[in-house]
């Protein structure tokens, strides 16, 4: 099907783009890559006037090493983010996530902050942003501010952006030298998860000194693994200490249950993706 | 499916029961929905729901096929379409009102609704649509707890538009989960502007991610199919003038 008639839109910075969303409002849809809001559109979903493509920003694209961070440009597509040696060597858990992602098609297309504005629960993306603490910048009319991944999620597909804002870049810790693995569960190769656990652990002389661990597809939002986080801390990197730890990966989660599969064999899911995922970052 | 909700409110029946005679008061509760007209037990209206980038909005009547004065209960058919021809929703609300268990001059409300959304909102198996129907049901649940909660304690009709029900909501605010009406009109003003907490949320229904996972999961493969074809699109439109 062919989409409803719009007015394309394509400014060439973030404040003419702001412009163009304060002008028209709820009748505007932001532009990123496209792998969700077309097929949307195409479905006549959604039939907004306006469709304001971010495409032309090329201040939005881009991976930067800024200190202790790494910045990553809201419209960089994920290949490039898959690829980019930064990303690999300061938040390799971001990188090991990219490869899961869609299929090659799509990560040329979709963009790092579109996704994770974007926010499905179900999404690649949102598990490793929480577990490495990013920091998503958004840009509005009055200016910029940033805001902690712990307040980025709201609930399902809506998240801290208001509607008046653009998602302009992610900020994300280093984690240098952290051993780190992305382990997702597909029905259908290249498809959302089932469920999916990012994992990354700072490993010390045989012991994990620090863990940090997300949950794709647990909720509504993206979910921190907390108790599994402390109670491996401290823990040998042993199949034994990990599977213990591991058991507590659904704690305090509220999965939802669909035709992939109910709630409980969610649960279990995440304490043996969980295992896998952590064995993996502490080994490698 | 039908669905179930029951809450209690700390006035009687009878009072509880004189809120409702105004069939817009419970069609405004509804998320996302606005009255445009309303005759005897029939009104006409809109209803959106949002759902991250999905926005579909459903126009249709409403009408009250039962009120049982006796027995405090009253059911409301609606009915929609949505404006593009992509489906239907239909729901059936009966509500019945009793003396609290608990005693204390509070009235036990249960809600049953049945709810139906048929065409592509409702191509996403049985998982999906449960999450819809329960996010739309709590707030339009919440929002009849909180309308009653707020409500003036005199029989509607009595009670002139400037009687403040601040110090009922706060009473009741323990109960209710919704923010307690703020602008207070009184049953008699809500007549005309029913809207009180419907005002306070820019709230066409959020369905969030229940459906949109499934949705690009199931067209996915059309999706990228149909990026060339858009692309195409876009280049005439752009390059239409």
């Amino acid at each position: 099907m062919i989409p409803a008639q719009f007015d394309y839109l394509a400014p060439t910075s973030v404040e003419e783009a702001l412009a163009a969303l304060a002008e028209h409002g709820d009748e505007a849809k932001i532009l990123a890559g496209g792998q969700s809001l077309l097929p949307v559109l195409r479905m006549r979903l959604n039939a907004p006037e306006f469709v304001i493509d971010l495409g032309r920003i090329d201040a939005l694209r881009g991976v930067r090493d800024d200190g202790d961070a790494i910045v990553i440009g809201a419209m960089t597509q994920h290949s490039v983010v898959g690829s980019d040696p930064l990303v690999a060597e300061h938040a390799a858990l971001i990188s090991k996530a990219v490869e899961h992602l869609a299929d090659a098609q799509i990560r040329h297309r979709g963009t790092f902050g579109g996704a994770l504005a974007h926010a499905d629960p179900a999404g690649d993306l949102g598990a490793p942003a929480l577990a490495l603490g990013a920091e998503f910048v958004i840009a509005g009319t009055g200016g910029t501010r940033t805001v902690p991944a712990d307040d980025f999620f709201v609930d399902l597909f809506e998240t801290a952006i208001g509607e008046d804002e653009i998602l302009t870049e992610v900020r994300i810790p280093k984690h240098t030298g952290w051993g780190a693995h992305y382990e997702k569960f597909v029905r259908v190769a290249h498809q959302w998860p089932i469920v999916a656990v990012a994992a990354t652990v700072r490993v010390d002389g045989g012991t994990i000194a620090e863990a940090r661990i997300g949950l794709t597809n647990m909720g509504s939002t993206p979910l921190r693994a907390r108790a599994v986080e402390e109670a491996l801390a401290g823990q040998p990197a042993t199949e034994d200490a990990v599977r213990s730890a591991a058991a507590k990966a659904a704690d305090g989660a509220n999965p939802p249950s669909d035709l992939n599969g109910d709630a409980d064999y969610r649960r279990h899911l995440a304490t043996v993706l969980t295992r896998r995922a952590v064995l993996a970052a502490a080994g490698g | 499916m039908d669905l179930t909700h029951r809450f209690t409110v700390p006035t009687s029946v009878e009072e509880t029961w004189a809120h409702f005679q105004d069939i817009a008061s419970v069609a405004e509760c509804f998320p996302g929905a606005t009255v445009t007209a309303v005759e005897g037990d029939t009104f006409q209206g809109s209803c959106k729901v949002k759902l991250g980038p999905i926005a579909l909005v459903y126009t249709g009547s409403g009408t009250f096929l039962e009120k049982d004065e006796q027995e405090h209960r009253f059911v409301v058919e609606a009915k929609g379409k949505d404006k593009r021809g992509n489906g239907t929703a239909g729901a059936t609300v009966t509500l019945t009102m009793a003396d609290a268990a608990a005693g204390g001059g509070a009235t036990d409300v249960q809600v049953v609704t049945d709810l139906a959304i048929t065409g592509k909102p409702a191509q996403f198996g049985r998982g999906v649509m449960q999450d819809v129907s329960d996010k739309l049901l709590g707030q339009f649940v919440s929002c009849l707890e909180t309308r009653l909660a707020g409500g003036a304690p005199e029989p509607s009709g009595e009670s002139g538009p400037t009687s403040a029900p601040g110090e009922q909501s706060d009473a009741a605010a323990p109960a209710v989960d919704a923010p307690p009406v703020s602008v207070g009109p009184a049953p008699a003003a809500q007549r005309e502007a029913p809207a009180a907490p419907h005002t306070e949320r820019d709230d066409s229904l959020d369905l969030g991610a229940t459906v949109l996972p499934i949705l690009a999961r199931t067209y996915w493969k059309q999706g990228v199919a149909v990026l060339g074809v858009l692309a195409l699109v876009i280049w005439w439109l752009a390059s239409r003038d």
